[in-house]
């Protein structure tokens, strides 16, 4: 698995980005810690205390020490450790994220689909504008048009909370438009590309019937840039849906680092930004596993597709 | 290009016009304070209305529209310029360069592209600059790759083979004669990245990463004035509305400049 010795170093090259934020984000640590009218030796002392006065490449070393202890720094408003909040709020940011695709996927696989197949006409045309426009609209602006509609004027749902089913739908539909969009377009055009394959071809000329072409043949070989871009939201959600979350009052990692932004919070934000780049990562991973098992051909040609 | 295609750029055209401008057309100053007419509805005088602050919509609308469209456009453009030159020297070169320059493209591709946004923006101080470097430091990467994957199939073929026997420097090949290859494709990305720049800058400025108050942005326009969206809703209404608008002009176009130049980068994009 060359693959998964690739992250390693990847591991460090984010590692080293982040850190060279936290060192980049202004004020200086010591004067944070002690206050700006301390005695030059106070400052002096406190310096040593925490490693400020080391070189860089000894401070990433600790930095990536206490990391690997699952150490990410306390809020400096509620003086609780960022890890301990990141792992009570993640379950919650995961059920919104798993929610959000189970309703996009199998519709923008549905849509894409009876898009393709009906190539230039008019269903076509409608469902392309409408994933046009599904790509277009900002999150936080549709999930103000569903609050407005379904809790305000309807009074259907919540408006915000977490909690059970009602307070999940909303933000899940919010989430999951972005991503039914996309899968859409690349559904339509993978699946395109694919019945121009001699291989359907040849199923259609052997008599197969027309829906055991569609779901056989030609969905098969969709699968891989499918289960790609699934991944990828999936990926990107998990890591916290800032809009959405904050809109709509759900108590995940996105809320948690958007309160972190308006407080200025750097241990909360940069220790957000850590965890989601890091199941980011994790989830690629388990996208290309996930290949080299739907696709026979990932496994002959190595893993550069 | 199609009817869609032709029709997105009228709409952006138009766009473009009122809010570059903004100062003939509205008389009222977009940060001008007026205590007299608070969250009044759209009227003959303000024909958008005013929002908390009693400052007249349609103004702050038009200027935002300046540096959202500003900040958007500059970014695809600084993105399409340094991921073009980058990718192109790293297809052509190959070997250690090539290694080097794609390693950084996967390390920025690797992280979750709104989050890091948030992070550099944080860092940088707030304003319309912090925006613009984030939105370009992280798009150019997918420019870079997708450049160099065309120049690695266009290195092969015969004119290039000609160029390099007639006794072209590598440079002059690049610029002279894989550059102008590189360009329709570069311009149909920056177009779809235009449209995810504008949702993606309007997020950070919901966020209040952005431009700093009061200076208007559509992002903050809407964060503002997301409370008042049962008592005043034409406050979040319009500039929703124009953000839609506008992503959506530039993703039809990006899409129907695709299709102009039959690029077959469906996949990549």
């Amino acid at each position: 698995m060359k693959r998964l010795l690739l992250v390693i170093p990847l591991l460090f090259g984010i590692t080293a980005i982040t850190f060279s934020l936290t060192k980049a984000l202004p004020g200086d640590p010591v004067y944070s810690i002690v206050g700006e009218r301390s005695s030059p030796e106070i400052i002096e002392k406190i310096r040593k205390e925490i490693g400020a006065d080391k070189s860089v490449v000894r401070q990433y070393a600790g930095y990536i020490a206490l990391l690997v202890q699952g150490e990410l720094g306390r809020s400096y408003f509620t003086g609780r450790k960022v890890a301990d909040d990141i792992s009570v709020k993640f379950p919650n940011t995961m059920r919104l994220a798993f929610a959000s695709m189970i309703i996009a996927a199998p519709l923008g696989i549905f849509f894409g689909f009876l898009s393709a197949k009906r190539r230039g006409k008019l269903t076509d045309r409608v469902i392309t504008l409408l994933s046009v426009s599904g790509i277009s609209f900002p999150v936080f602006w549709s999930g103000l048009l569903l609050m407005l509609f379904f809790s305000l004027k309807l009074r259907f749902l919540p408006p915000s909370g977490t909690g059970g089913m009602q307070y999940l739908l909303l933000p899940a539909i919010t989430l999951s438009l972005p991503a039914l969009a996309t899968l859409v377009r690349i559904t339509r055009v993978t699946v395109i590309d694919i019945m121009d394959m001699p291989c359907i071809r040849t199923a259609r000329a052997k008599g197969i019937p027309e829906t055991g072409v569609s779901m056989i043949h030609i969905l098969k070989n969709a699968l891989i840039p499918l289960i790609t871009v699934i991944g990828l939201e999936l990926g990107s959600y998990l890591n916290g849906a800032v809009l959405t979350e904050t809109i709509f009052g759900w108590d995940g990692i996105g809320r948690y680092a958007m309160e972190g932004i308006i407080k200025r919070d750097y241990p909360v934000i940069m220790g957000c930004l850590l965890v989601g780049t890091l199941v980011f990562v994790f989830i690629n991973l388990v996208v290309d596993v996930i290949y080299h098992y739907a696709d026979p051909r990932v496994r002959v040609h190595g893993t550069d597709r | 290009m199609g009817l869609t295609g032709k029709l997105a750029l009228g709409v952006l055209a138009f766009i473009f016009l009122l809010s570059f401008a903004a100062p003939l057309i509205v008389p009222y100053d977009p940060n001008a304070i007026d205590l007299d007419s608070l969250r009044q509805a759209p009227s003959a005088r303000h024909l958008l209305g005013t929002d908390n602050k009693g400052r007249d919509i349609l103004a702050r609308l038009l200027y935002g529209g300046k540096i959202s469209i500003g900040i958007s456009l500059l970014a695809a453009l600084v993105s399409m310029i340094v991921g073009l030159l980058l990718g192109l020297v790293s297809g052509y070169t190959g070997g250690k360069v090539d290694t080097a320059l794609m390693s950084l493209v996967d390390l920025i591709l690797s992280f979750p592209a709104f989050l890091l946004a948030i992070g550099i923006s944080i860092v940088l101080p707030a304003g319309i600059c912090s925006v613009m470097i984030a939105l370009s430091a992280i798009g150019w990467a997918s420019f870079a790759r997708l450049i160099r994957g065309h120049v690695l199939s266009l290195k092969e073929s015969a004119f290039i083979e000609a160029a390099r026997s007639l006794g072209c420097s590598s440079s002059r090949i690049m610029i002279v004669h894989l550059l102008p290859q590189c360009i329709p494709l570069s311009l149909v990305m920056a177009g779809l990245k235009a449209g995810g720049y504008i949702i993606t800058e309007a997020g950070l400025s919901f966020l209040g990463l952005g431009a700093q108050p009061p200076t208007a942005t559509w992002g903050s326009m809407i964060s503002t004035s997301r409370v008042f969206i049962t008592s005043a809703s034409w406050m979040v209404f319009s500039p929703g509305i124009m953000i839609t608008v506008t992503a959506m002009c530039f993703n039809l176009l990006g899409d129907a400049l695709k299709e102009k130049y039959d690029i077959g980068m469906n996949k990549t994009l």
